[in-house]
């Protein structure tokens, strides 16, 4: 097995630091190596075996050093938004014309004061030592956004076998609104490796929606860290279409520090081949008033392999919490497989929580059904596959933006049902 | 239109038809009357084609033998099944749904397939027969619906797919009268000389509003009497113990 332990002199690579973040880093960098990339023997990893993952599909991880080209990007036209575009992780472009931009500030971003600590996720280690791109991005207070933001994040066709370290923050005033739509766009057709680090704060009372979407299937293997804060009467609705990916873990951290906080996640997802995604959860309701909202829908094809886990914890002050959590997942296939561990850990006696998890196959009185209304059986599939993950895209307000994410899901689809 | 000779069908070892025979010209209507076991739902299940049985005995529909051909192509050559127990689909819209059913039908048969306004024309007027809200049609396929619904939608389907065969399984079943009525009202006035019904039904009520040319009598996965309509009159009276 290749040792994939990263050496110390790469940091001197990265960037000329001050002595103080240099050792930030190499402390960073040594929690990490004591480990390397964590094995199922590790709780948090016991379906994702990343270890295994990354020595079976690296031979090598190159830290990327050159600067990003210049990239062409195909703009979605089906309606107005203001972007800002990630290269390889690094922010190069940006474009608010729809917004006042003395309410917006956006800026190249690396690191902040974070502890110095061994994390229990080595890839935040990781990324803490190496990173070297990002963006900031902060909406000032009483400002609600006009039109959505799009972030592009492209991936360049040279990426190979490379490793990406970013960090993104993002920081939303008191009463202020974003609405954001993450769309992957990877012209690599090689095997590399995106490790993120993302930092959202929402204020009192501010919104923050965000779409999650791959433009295609592409074989990028993902990590994403996502520390999300949540101050008093903040919303925070995700919708997370992360399919497409040859490995992709979203480990998913909300602290629901202020009363009457809310987040809503919701993700939709058709896995196929060999893809491996895992969804982690953990949501700390810290405060009393607070609802989360979970649904996850996984429908897997092939030999592909979708986990959830998620986690509630209620602290003793956190009464009322009102919480929900629900895994579905359809099989498609006798190979494909699908892991799922709720978690639920409350100290409050007055709350709400319930989960709820379910796997099978298609219903076959259904098939049967559509079939004697004269579609094929495969059709019919098609239909109740497209139904059962359409139900997540259907709450999506705004016509253009769901008609958008609806016919990229759908194209996705039925381009994995004609290899059929 | 439909021959059916020796027909025996069997699932998971238990034999359920033994022999079934019936010949149905077009235009005639044939009641299928049976206690419960006696193998109703199986002819209907077998006639469209569901998977899951082994049969053995001659089915022919309109002259050509219904052997290899699957579920969705007798839909399609004009075989339409509506459902004891229609199936509730979540996310699938009832009327995005509809309109692909209906353009399925006609590409097999040769015939343009209707774009969004033409469909909502006819599934608007058919519906409005049927005494049926709008609003069901904007919703998920049957979810929620109530029994009446349910089958309403069944006969509107049947409407609008304008098929050769028809069978309706216990259509009656779950009905009050009203609905009972309007749902029979649906059936007759689709009645025509080149469409042939098989009414599957276990009480003489329904026969009061959709008249039979033949009743036939099912036990034991076989014919066992034949008649017209005043024999499921007697039916009534003497129930199927009295027959045989």
């Amino acid at each position: 097995m290749l040792n994939f332990k990263i050496n110390s002199d790469k940091i001197d690579k990265i960037g000329n630091f001050t002595k103080e973040e240099k050792n930030f880093r190499l402390k960073n960098l040594d929690y990490f190596n004591d480990t390397g990339f964590p094995n199922k023997k590790s709780e948090d990893w016991k379906f994702s075996d990343l270890k295994a993952i990354v020595s079976k599909n690296f031979s090598k991880l190159d830290i990327q050093l050159s600067k990003s080209k210049k990239q062409k990007v195909d703009f979605i036209k089906d309606f107005e938004h203001n972007y800002i575009i990630v290269v390889n992780g690094e922010l190069t472009m940006s474009d608010f014309k729809y917004e006042e931009k003395s309410n917006i500030i956006l800026k190249s971003f690396t690191n902040d004061n974070y502890p110095n600590k061994k994390e229990k996720n080595p890839l935040i280690n990781l990324n803490h030592a190496l990173s070297d791109k990002g963006f900031f991005l902060e909406i000032k207070e009483n400002y609600k956004f006009k039109k959505i933001l799009v972030i592009y994040y492209l991936f360049t066709k040279d990426l190979d076998e490379n490793i990406l370290n970013s960090k993104n923050k993002i920081k939303i005033g008191k009463n202020s609104e974003l609405h954001l739509l993450d769309y992957f766009v990877n012209d690599s057709k090689k095997n590399f490796f995106n490790n993120v680090y993302e930092d959202i704060v929402l204020e009192n009372s501010a919104i923050l929606k965000n779409i999650y979407l791959q433009n295609s299937k592409s074989s990028g293997y993902f990590h994403k860290y996502s520390k999300n804060k949540l101050l008093s009467g903040s919303h925070y609705t995700s919708f997370i279409f992360p399919a497409g990916l040859k490995f992709n873990k979203l480990d998913l951290e909300f602290d629901l520090e202020g009363e009457k906080s809310e987040c809503n996640l919701q993700s939709a997802s058709f896995l196929d081949g060999k893809e491996h995604q895992e969804i982690k959860t953990r949501i700390n309701h810290l405060s009393p008033n607070c609802k989360s909202h979970q649904k996850v829908k996984n429908v897997l094809n092939a030999e592909s392999k979708g986990v959830f886990q998620g986690k509630i914890f209620v602290k003793d002050v956190a009464q009322k919490t009102d919480a929900y959590q629900l895994s579905k997942a359809i099989l498609l296939s006798e190979s494909s497989e699908f892991d799922s561990k709720p978690e639920l850990e409350i100290y409050a006696d007055d709350v709400k929580c319930s989960h709820g998890s379910t796997s099978g196959n298609l219903d076959k009185d259904s098939i049967y059904y559509l079939m004697t209304r004269g579609l094929t059986q495969l059709e019919s599939k098609q239909l109740l596959v497209n139904a059962f993950l359409n139900e997540i895209a259907d709450i999506i307000k705004s016509n253009s933006i769901r008609n958008f994410i609806k016919t990229k899901l759908e194209t996705q689809l039925l381009n994995e049902y004609k290899k059929h | 239109m439909l021959e059916i000779k020796n027909l025996k069908a069997s699932i998971n070892n238990k034999d359920i038809l033994k022999g079934f025979n019936l010949k149905i010209l077009p235009g005639e209507v044939h009641a299928i009357m049976g206690p419960n076991g006696s193998g109703k739902s199986t002819l209907a299940n077998v006639l469209s084609g569901k998977e899951g049985y082994k049969i053995s005995g001659e089915l022919k529909y309109l002259g050509n033998s219904l052997d290899e051909i699957s579920i969705d192509e007798r839909a399609q050559k004009g075989i339409f099944l509506a459902f004891q127990y229609p199936t509730e689909i979540p996310g699938v819209n009832t009327s995005n749904f509809l309109r692909t059913s209906l353009n399925k039908v006609r590409k097999a048969q040769g015939k343009k397939e209707l774009d969004a306004l033409s469909f909502l024309k006819i599934v608007k007027e058919k519906s409005n027969e049927l005494g049926m809200d709008e609003k069901m049609l904007s919703r998920q396929l049957n979810v929620g619906f109530s029994g009446g619904e349910k089958k309403k939608n069944e006969i509107l389907q049947m409407k609008i797919l304008d098929p050769n065969l028809v069978i309706l399984d216990e259509t009656d079943s779950g009905l009050d009268i009203d609905a009972l009525k309007i749902v029979a009202e649906g059936v007759n006035s689709s009645r025509n000389s080149k469409k042939s019904f098989i009414v599957i039904t276990h009480y003489q009520r329904l026969l009061n509003f959709i008249k039979p040319d033949f009743v036939h009598i099912l036990s034991d996965g076989r014919i066992v009497k034949s008649g017209t309509k005043e024999l499921a009159i007697e039916l009534e009276k003497t129930g199927y113990k009295g027959i045989n």
